[in-house]
């Protein structure tokens, strides 16, 4: 329990109808998704229930915040801010902290059409955020999380690969201007906001310290609240008004005119990588993602039982290495332009269309789903949960390698059924930057309401992590909390120190919750 | 079933927050995209779906007790069943059951309901209405114009919302069927409350008691068809009475009447109304009317930690509400104009009324009217429709509050006017 000044104090800031100390409400914020692999990995009894907080409060603005973070030091308080609170990492981790959500800052502020950018506070979702921007032309990053959550807190605090991360990177990449309230309780305006309090750019003058709000990886809610940021804008192909039609769970899309997908098969690995670096080079794709036989079967598929009905289809041995690519072009010229140089890869690495030939058969609403990033809430039908490994962020070369080594690592686990069955293929991967780099995680599948399924899940997270190292395969995209960065920081530059003094100099009382970033030296 | 039941499926869920709004692919605007009117009017994520499926859990778990707070958590929810379709159009898990069953634990536990239920079923109890009217009331809107056929196998089962406090809907359905020649009949003083306002709040026990004893009286009067202008008993009658009694009395809503009639042409609307309007889908008349199918088999693995129910578990996603029967027959009205609001059928935004939210929080239902009527607004119509007298009443009231000059009709006063008839 919260001591009765700091609970009178921060009632006071946000009202009573916005802070509660009852058990049932907080424990609805202690239960998070992935809390039960975290627990599995530190020996404890599996169980999404993790720390209760002491209380949860709901700001409306960014001077409730500041106040709220500046009682929080005062009386010695841990905070924990969450936006749409999807996974463990917006949780807090540990006992007497208290759980800011972000729920009423809700606000698109701003869509700046001329400089394509839209100013959003952190509760705005993805599908609502989309929905009024294709009104403008106008369209944006989304993480694979999903259109229910928050593209505020992807683009300030994690990498957030997308499914159009092939045309619009990753949410690291995307943010621009940001407001920040500083662990301390100070506001800091980052980039353009500072200097012309306009919030086109993200950088300068002088050094930027984009980098040090979120290095490589964001700091996973564990540096302050960012309570308004801008995030990049891009033209969007299709028709400004959104046409769905039908009933739940057979809706109909109208797809605009000059939008295609393609299912491109390899016969192996090789060719595939070849053909993947040209469709990169060539900028010809919205989405050029590969996953396993079953996310195929899952991605085209509306319902779990059609899902199912598909893996145990003869598709497992028409589909091998494939690129789901979608072409969206503006124009007719411009679509001609793009399918025929996807033709043209297609032929140059011996592939074949599995659209065409009539193996697979995406829906209209697939169309939809692929500029909504619907398909990664697609894996969950299969337990109800999975979680990721891996993440590359380096070559297409290299994410291909991971991809072969870790089938073996995968299979010992599945073999044991402590995992989902995918036949140690489950991946998934998309390229950015015209094929720069890559992303390359493992979404697996395991039960969680076993617990030796979640045991066997966090034993295999932990292998992940330890090939990564061994066989120099990256930093995993969910990389959290002292362990892991400790873990991987000597490997590679020794960043962690750098992180702790990041870490020490913007949060001198070790007030804001970084059980998933990084905690200072003084606080180690 | 019991709240243990569901232990696995409470904590199969991931909080990924879906249940907080329409379907993404049917998201059009930031404005209405909401589809929880507890978490929108609330904001702590225990007032959601995903919420009360931990508290759920929680509970079970003996992690909390009951408390005033967390009884307000459980009933401030109009149990519309939203955050259900949107959770189910990636996930088999069953929000809607969870809340039911919740409430049910409260009151089995003697906690809940809250205490404007209590008098509710004080009411149903004694005057078989949970409005607290004198029974011997019920029949008094009827109008001896109507002819009835003592006998018939068509019941016009009214409801007590609509012969207490929306007799409108009562006078305006009997003339319609009447004018249509249709032969019917009433159950009239025999006529007890159907137990949704029971069977809502967590009452089950009191509510089959009554539904027994409707069962047991349109059995001895004979009854196979039972008509009904009211989504609540609709539901009621098509999803709840065959799930627990399994009774096979073919339930007929008057939106699915009217329009078989119109097709048919044993009903012809002539008369223009000029009117604009937009339709309100009923929960209990949309995405809760898909009847309840009963499932045995069993769940067998078929790859690692991958279950399926052999034979597949049929699934209640809203797919089969009444969703275009009523828009047919507005279409069919002369002059009539039809406009969608965003949020339509089986993602339709709740009014508000449902759930023992009218009684025991009224400014919540008010609330929660005043977004949908917002959203009626956007539209540009000049009156809401729909099909259930509990709307009607929170419609009503909620633009009385607002000073709104935009009007509410049921359906059938609208058809009314269409064949020429009046009140």
């Amino acid at each position: 329990m919260l001591d009765r000044e700091a609970y009178d104090a921060l009632q006071q800031v946000v009202g009573a109808d916005n802070i509660t100390e009852e058990p049932a409400i907080l424990d609805t914020y202690a239960y998070q998704w992935c809390t039960e692999v975290e627990k599995a990995a530190t020996g404890e009894e599996p169980s999404r229930f993790g720390y209760r907080p002491e209380a949860v409060v709901l700001p409306s603005c960014t001077e409730e915040v500041q106040a709220i973070v500046k009682i929080c030091n005062n009386f010695s308080i841990r905070f924990k801010a969450h936006s749409t609170g999807f996974g463990v990492w917006g949780a807090v981790s540990g006992p007497g902290a208290i759980q800011l959500d972000l729920r009423r800052m809700n606000k698109i502020i701003e869509i700046d059409e001329k400089n394509m950018y839209a100013v959003i506070e952190p509760y705005v979702t993805n599908a609502q955020l989309h929905s009024e921007l294709l009104k403008k032309g106008l369209y944006h990053h989304m993480q694979g999380a999903g259109p229910q959550t928050s593209p505020f807190a992807s683009h300030t605090s994690m990498i957030g690969p997308g499914f159009t991360s092939a045309s619009t990177g990753f949410s690291g990449r995307n943010v621009l201007a940001v407001e920040w309230v500083l662990p301390t309780g100070e506001i800091l305006k980052l980039g353009s906001l500072n200097s012309c309090a306009e919030w086109f750019s993200g950088d300068g003058p002088g050094p930027s310290l984009r980098g040090i709000m979120r290095g490589f990886a964001g700091a996973f809610g564990g540096l302050g609240v960012f309570t308004k940021c801008a995030i990049k804008l891009y033209l969007w192909p299709g028709p400004r008004e959104w046409r769905v039609s039908g009933i739940i769970p057979n809706y109909e899309f109208e797809v605009p005119p000059y939008w295609k997908i393609y299912v491109i098969n390899f016969k192996d690995w090789e060719s595939f990588e070849k053909a993947y670096y040209k469709i990169g080079e060539a900028e010809v794709s919205m989405m050029a993602m590969t996953s396993s036989t079953e996310g195929l079967a899952t991605m085209f598929s509306n319902t779990r039982e059609d899902t199912i009905k598909k893996i145990f289809s003869d598709l497992m041995s028409k589909a091998q290495r494939y690129v789901v690519v979608l072409v969206a072009a503006h124009t007719e010229r411009e679509f001609k332009y793009r399918t025929k140089l996807v033709s043209e890869i297609t032929k140059e690495h011996g592939g074949s269309d599995l659209v065409e030939i009539g193996v697979v058969k995406p829906l209209s609403t697939s169309y939809a789903e692929a500029v909504r990033n619907m398909f990664g809430s697609h894996a969950f039908r299969f337990t109800s949960c999975f979680q990721s490994t891996h993440g590359g962020m380096d070559t297409i070369s290299m994410a291909v390698n991971l991809a072969k080594v870790n089938k073996d690592i995968k299979l010992k686990y599945i073999k044991k059924e402590l995992i989902g069955d995918d036949r140690g293929e489950g991946i998934w991967a998309s390229f950015y930057e015209q094929g720069h780099f890559a992303h390359m995680e493992m979404p697996t599948i395991y039960d969680p309401s076993s617990a030796e399924s979640c045991k066997g899940y966090s034993d295999y997270w932990v292998e992940c992590n330890d090939t990564d190292i061994k066989k120099s395969l990256g930093i995993p995209f969910f990389i959290v909390g002292d362990k892991n960065h400790d873990l991987f920081g000597p490997h590679c530059n020794n960043y962690q120190v750098w992180l702790r003094k990041i870490k020490e100099a913007f949060d001198p009382n070790d007030i804001s919750d970084s059980g998933h970033y990084i905690s200072s030296k003084k606080y180690l | 079933m019991s709240l243990d039941s569901y232990e696995k499926i409470m904590g199969s869920c991931i909080r990924c927050s879906n249940c907080k709004f329409i379907p993404a692919l049917q998201v059009k605007s930031q404005r209405f995209s909401a589809i929880c009117p507890a978490i929108e009017r609330y904001n702590f994520h225990a007032y959601s779906g995903g919420g009360k499926m931990v508290i759920g859990l929680s509970m079970l778990k003996n992690r909390i007790e009951y408390t005033p707070d967390l009884l307000k958590v459980i009933y401030r929810c109009t149990a519309c069943g939203g955050c259900d379709i949107s959770c189910k159009f990636f996930f088999e898990l069953e929000p809607l059951e969870v809340i039911n069953e919740l409430r049910t634990h409260c009151v089995e536990n003697e906690k809940g309901p809250m205490p404007e239920h209590k008098r509710w079923m004080e009411s149903v109890e004694t005057n078989h209405n949970p409005y607290g009217e004198p029974h011997e009331n019920r029949h008094s809107w009827f109008s001896r114009n109507v002819a009835l056929h003592d006998g018939s196998e068509t019941a016009y089962f009214v409801g007590c919302t609509a012969s207490y406090r929306r007799k409108e809907i009562a006078q305006a359905t009997a003339k319609i069927f009447d004018a249509a020649g249709l032969e019917f009949t009433m159950l009239a003083a025999e006529e007890y409350c159907c137990g949704s306002p029971l069977i809502r709040i967590g009452a089950r026990k009191q509510a089959l008691s009554l539904m027994r004893r409707n069962v047991e009286k349109l059995k001895s009067l004979g009854i196979k068809r039972i008509l009904t202008s009211c989504a609540g008993c609709y539901s009621m009658f098509k999803v709840e009475y065959p799930r627990y009694l399994n009774t096979d009395f073919e339930v007929v809503h008057t939106s699915e009447l009217l329009n078989a009639m119109l097709k048919n042409g044993e009903l012809t609307l002539s008369k223009d109304v000029p009117l604009k309007v937009t339709y309100h889908d009923p929960c209990h008349l949309g995405r809760i009317s898909e009847p309840y199918k009963h499932w045995s088999g069993e769940i067998r693995k078929v790859l690692s930690c991958i279950y399926v129910p052999i034979p597949p578990k049929p699934i209640r996603r809203g797919t089969n509400g009444v969703y275009e029967a009523p828009r047919n027959v507005l279409r069919s009205i002369p002059g009539l104009q039809l406009v969608e609001m965003e949020r339509i059928k089986e993602y339709a935004y709740c009014c508000g009324a449902g759930g023992g939210v009218k009684s025991a929080f009224p400014d919540f239902a008010l609330w929660t009217a005043g977004n949908r009527i917002e959203e009626a607004k956007a539209t540009g119509a000049q009156a809401i429709v729909s099909c259930c007298p509990f709307c009607s009443t929170n419609f009503k009231d909620a633009l009385k509050q607002r000073g709104e000059s935009m009007a509410f009709y049921d359906l059938t006063e609208l058809v009314l006017k269409s064949i020429g008839g009046s009140m």
